[in-house]
């Protein structure tokens, strides 16, 4: 009989499990980032930070799954109409967290401002236009066939247009996006995602408080409250985690990876990562770098092996490349050329053989170990009688510096946003033209018109094979020609309390639908 | 001219100072250990197997190496190397004597500046003793280390990372130094207002010795004991306040380390396994530091005269 009563029981539970727990989110998640955002526009830079922040105060119109297929969100449906047109159809009833409703219209509003965007513009450069058919149906048309669009539509986080129209009390248009400057929108938002900011204090802490009215009612999610702590060095946060101070870290250091394994209330996620970490070289800022030898020389120059093994614990993979394994530009045949005589030759035959002084600029709570990379990357460099002035900074800091191109050699780190190689290609090698976005984080300024030739005919190549062709041609070229430095694929490590179900929201582009995260 | 240094010499050797040194065994101790450190420190190009500051001969494939008697460890790196592949040895042996500079650097510094101002500020009185001591009360309720940050930053700022590399010592001498003048300032200021009343300070006026002359030739030397022991104690604070700079990224920069930033460098990895490059430096600097502020204890209790008569 007690049998029967818990199982009746149990199974009501399950029955009413989605209703009660989403109606009863209660629980408090405090976690610790290495850094915060930097700002509250989502369209003022394309970074993983800024994605990470609108999974949590906004909603995308279909986001990828664990196993990178597309889910619905706000976008109910969609379909193909011709091959340049897609409709889709949005949920009704879905309420932005100052009450209003979502309609077609906010979605055309987010779609033009992505489109004015210095960062996003180039994502959107295929689609041509955004057509209102009724306030709840709309076409994305793109000028040719485009393969990528369903891709491209998980970066559509629809703005409440009602709330960013206007100007503020000063004057000044809310919906516009300054560049590390205080615009309207950096400093105030409104979603429809799972969470409102209602504390923010930049660098120190940010809270979050889940939103009401939230659409999605089926989702899992228990966390009422969100407190974000940025936590900079790498053994303070393991330290809160495992001290119980925060219930959720990311990124584990490589060195922590063990120590927390062996902690039995925590749990450790781990994936392999497809971000990858380069070295830009300015050719504007140094005439050395004009000369293919020496970045030649400076590629042979660097241990990726070594960086890989020793500073990320084997907790990464060493890249001769951009496009990872799986990807379609991935060229087997390229490897990592570590060879310190042959770059010493190289320097010598580029005539510069006593070497030459430059700056060098890193984040240090950007990427994993960022600025321990870049210092052993600046020994590395002094073998070849390069001496470099090695600066490394925050975050927040540090892009303003990264957008004034600020130093001969600088850091940075690409998730291909389309998980597709040719994102990569248009940011960080195209030749840099402030029109179309393209090229908008090459800071070597490297530019080969014949190679950006390519990557625009692979964009609209739809014969697969072809199109890897071009695309592994694309990757062989730019290493050939030492266009940047590939250092390695970051691996990614998420840390968390047993009682905090980390696992089913976490996936390989680091975006964690915090929305999702059920706390016991 | 011999005759003459042996009797000073045997002077020395009768006098309190060295009889009470003979009979205080932590004093004898202290000064050893003190005398090993500066000894090593001065040789460390000579002594240390590889040169630190010179980033081509580090090799990343020799990072984090144990110190030699641990598991995996190389003989060619007797105390192990850090993150980036720095043999520890050499790397302390340099550390120590940045550390080491910086520490009389900068106390020599604020024994100038602060001998100065305290004389004239003592000795002359009124509106000259009322100006400094009050620009040495706004410079006390600043901490040293909150003036060094700024100064650092903005140093560092302006002058870019490599050159700030090249002048890292000298700032941080002046920064610290500047910083802590009003320290013994004011405990020459209050020594000489108890000496200028006395006779032999009258005597000199009536002779008519110029102020200077007084000032330097006579009040100063009868100054110098509270002077010496201050100085002890300000040399390892001044030590002390360089580490923490360093671990605050604001000191010496990570190509030259000195103990402070060697300290920091190993900080993310003391719990995952590699203590050593936190812990033998900062071993170094507590032993560095303990030694200097033993002697200046010891000093102290010789120097002062209460305690030398009872």
């Amino acid at each position: 009989m007690k049998k029967l009563l818990t199982a009746f029981v149990g199974s009501l539970a399950l029955i009413t499990a989605p209703l009660a727990v989403s109606a009863e989110a209660t629980k408090e998640l405090k976690m610790a980032y290495d850094a915060d955002p930097v700002t509250l526009d989502i369209h003022e830079q394309l970074s993983g930070g800024t994605l990470q922040l609108s999974h949590m105060a906004f909603d995308p119109l279909l986001r990828w799954t664990k196993d990178l297929d597309f889910e619905p969100r706000l976008a109910k449906s969609w379909e193909r109409i011709d091959d340049n047109t897609m409709r889709f159809t949005l949920r009704k009833g879905v309420k932005f967290h100052t009450g209003n409703e979502l309609t077609s219209k906010d979605v055309k509003f987010t779609f033009d401002r992505l489109k004015k965007s210095q960062d996003f513009k180039a994502i959107f450069k295929p689609i041509s236009e955004l057509k209102v058919i009724d306030d709840y149906t709309f076409d994305l048309i793109t000028s040719e066939p485009y393969p990528l669009l369903l891709n491209t539509a998980t970066y559509i986080f629809p703005l409440d247009s009602k709330f960013y129209s206007g100007k503020t009390e000063d004057g000044k248009d809310k919906s516009a996006i300054t560049k590390h400057g205080n615009s309207f929108a950096s400093q105030h938002l409104s979603g429809t995602g799972p969470y409102t900011v209602v504390e923010r204090q930049q660098g120190v802490r940010m809270v979050f408080k889940r939103f009401k009215d939230y659409w999605d009612t089926d989702s899992p999610g228990n966390v009422d409250k969100i407190v974000l702590t940025p936590i900079k060095e790498n053994n303070t946060r393991v330290s809160a985690l495992l001290s119980g101070g925060v219930d959720f870290i990311a990124p584990v250091p490589p060195t922590d990876l063990d120590r927390i394994k062996r902690d039995p209330d925590t749990n450790l996620v781990t994936m392999s990562g497809t971000r990858i970490i380069l070295l830009t070289m300015n050719e504007e800022r140094v005439e050395a770098f004009k000369n293919p030898k020496v970045r030649q020389a400076i590629a042979y120059a660097v241990n990726q092996e070594g960086i890989a093994a020793k500073i990320m614990k084997g907790f990464a993979t060493p890249a001769a490349q951009l496009s990872p394994k799986g990807y379609q530009g991935h060229n087997d045949s390229l490897k990592p050329r570590y060879d310190v005589a042959k770059a010493k030759e190289l320097m010598k035959e580029a005539g510069y053989e006593d070497g030459f002084t430059i700056t060098m600029m890193a984040p240090n709570n950007r990427y994993v170990n960022d600025d321990k990379i870049a210092q052993a990357v600046a020994a590395m460099l002094a073998r070849i009688n390069i001496k470099v002035d090695l600066k490394t900074l925050p975050k927040a800091q540090y892009w303003p510096e990264y957008d004034d191109r600020a130093a001969d050699i600088m850091m940075i780190g690409w998730h291909a946003d389309t998980e597709d190689s040719a994102n990569f290609y248009e940011f960080l090698t195209m030749c840099p033209n402030k029109e179309t976005g393209a090229g908008q984080y090459n800071a070597g300024n490297y530019c080969n018109p014949e190679i950006d030739a390519m990557v625009e005919k692979a964009n609209v190549e739809t014969d697969l094979d072809k199109r890897a062709a071009l695309l592994q041609e694309v990757e062989k070229r730019l290493y050939d020609d030492a266009a940047f430095i590939p250092l390695h694929w970051q691996d990614l490590a998420w840390a968390a309390k047993k009682d905090v179900h980390i696992e089913p929201v976490l996936n390989v582009m680091n975006f964690p639908y915090l929305g999702d995260l059920v706390v016991e | 001219m011999t005759t003459a240094t042996v009797s000073r010499w045997d002077r020395f050797r009768e006098s309190f100072f060295w009889y009470s040194f003979k009979r205080d065994k932590v004093a004898i101790l202290s000064s050893l250990v003190l005398l090993l450190m500066v000894l090593a420190a001065i040789f460390a190009p000579w002594l240390a197997p590889t040169d630190p500051y010179d980033l081509a001969q580090i090799n990343i494939m020799d990072s984090e190496l144990p110190p030699v008697g641990l598991d995996g460890a190389d003989a060619a790196f007797p105390l192990g190397t850090d993150a980036q592949g720095r043999d520890l040895l050499s790397t302390i042996l340099y550390g120590t004597r940045v550390s080491l500079l910086i520490g009389f650097g900068a106390v020599l510094l604020q024994g100038a500046l602060g001998i100065l101002f305290g004389l004239l500020a003592g000795y002359l009185g009124g509106k000259v003793d009322a100006v400094l001591m009050r620009i040495a009360d706004v410079q006390l309720s600043f901490s040293t280390l909150m003036v060094a940050i700024i100064v650092g930053a903005v140093f560092k700022a302006s002058f870019g990372n490599l050159m700030f590399g090249e002048i890292a010592i000298y700032m941080l001498i002046f920064i610290i130094g500047v910083a802590e003048w009003p320290q013994i300032a004011r405990t020459v200021r209050a020594s000489v207002l108890a000496e200028k009343k006395k006779e032999y300070v009258d005597a000199a006026k009536v002779m008519g010795f110029g102020t200077g002359r007084i000032m330097f030739r006579h009040i100063l030397p009868n100054t110098l004991s509270p002077i010496f022991v201050i100085a002890t104690v300000q040399i390892a604070n001044a030590i002390i306040s360089e580490a923490a700079l360093s671990f605050l990224g604001l000191g010496m920069p990570e190509t030259q380390p000195s103990l402070g930033s060697l300290i920091k460098s190993g900080f993310d990895y003391i719990q995952s396994g590699s203590w050593w490059i936190t812990l033998i430096p900062g071993l170094v600097l507590v032993v560095l530091v303990l030694v200097i502020n033993l002697l200046g204890d010891w000093l102290r209790d010789v120097m002062n005269p209460r305690l030398y008569k009872g």
